[in-house]
């Protein structure tokens, strides 16, 4: 489980820069869970 | 039961992923000029402030979507616009969800305090929201809204309170 844990936190960081700075990424998270909302929110 | 406590934290733990990912995504963009899709955007800040005589609605017909901003809390989202009897009006769905009311807070902070800011075309619009929750007016501009938007809005829906209608009136 130590390595899964590890595995984990480097997956957060990756994810936080990958969506703060490389360019549309941000956009294809925020188009995603524009769907699952609206699917919710039906 | 070991096993069922190690899957339930891996299940968890791999469920922080999207978790984060929206998180940033909605952080960023409050620092930026303007929303994108559905995470509120930062105060509206280029584009020309338009002043002159309330200006000639129609052509909003030819536009899919509005960024509109509230001036308390200083966020802005981007919305549906239909303009009606030469009126602009903006509205809000799913109000009668808990979903709806959890994504969608815009609507309760217009009703506190309705002055915006809409941008069009790159152009911005000082206005005042004004919700309208009853009378004949809703059934042409139900009718306007769903010839412009697969939408489901009826005088009925409005006065139930599942949507909430705004005019975005003249700011005085």
């Amino acid at each position: 489980m130590k390595y899964f844990y590890r595995m984990i936190a480097v997956a957060l960081i990756a994810t936080v820069v990958a969506v703060a700075f490389i360019p549309g990424v941000g956009d294809l998270v925020e188009e995603n869970f524009q769907r699952y909302l609206g699917r919710a929110a039906r | 039961m070991k096993i069922v406590k190690r899957t339930v934290t891996i299940v968890l733990c791999l469920l922080l992923i999207p978790v984060t990912a929206v998180t940033t995504a909605a952080m960023k963009q409050r620092f930026a000029d303007g929303p994108n899709r559905v995470f509120s955007g930062g105060p509206l800040q280029s584009g020309e402030l338009y002043t002159g005589s309330e200006p000639d609605w129609s052509f909003v017909s030819e536009v899919p979507t509005i960024e509109m901003q509230l001036l308390e809390p200083p966020r802005s989202r981007r919305i549906w616009t239909a303009e009606f009897n030469g009126k602009l009006y903006v509205w809000s769905g799913y109000m009668g969800t808990p979903v709806g009311r959890i994504w969608k807070r815009w609507p309760v902070q217009a009703e506190r305090d309705g002055r915006a800011v809409i941008r069009i075309d790159g152009k911005r619009y000082e206005r005042r929201l004004v919700r309208i929750k009853s009378g004949d007016i809703l059934d042409g501009l139900s009718a306007a809204i769903r010839d412009k938007y697969p939408s489901q809005t009826t005088r009925t829906a409005v006065e139930a309170g599942e949507v909430w209608v705004f005019e975005a009136a003249p700011r005085d």
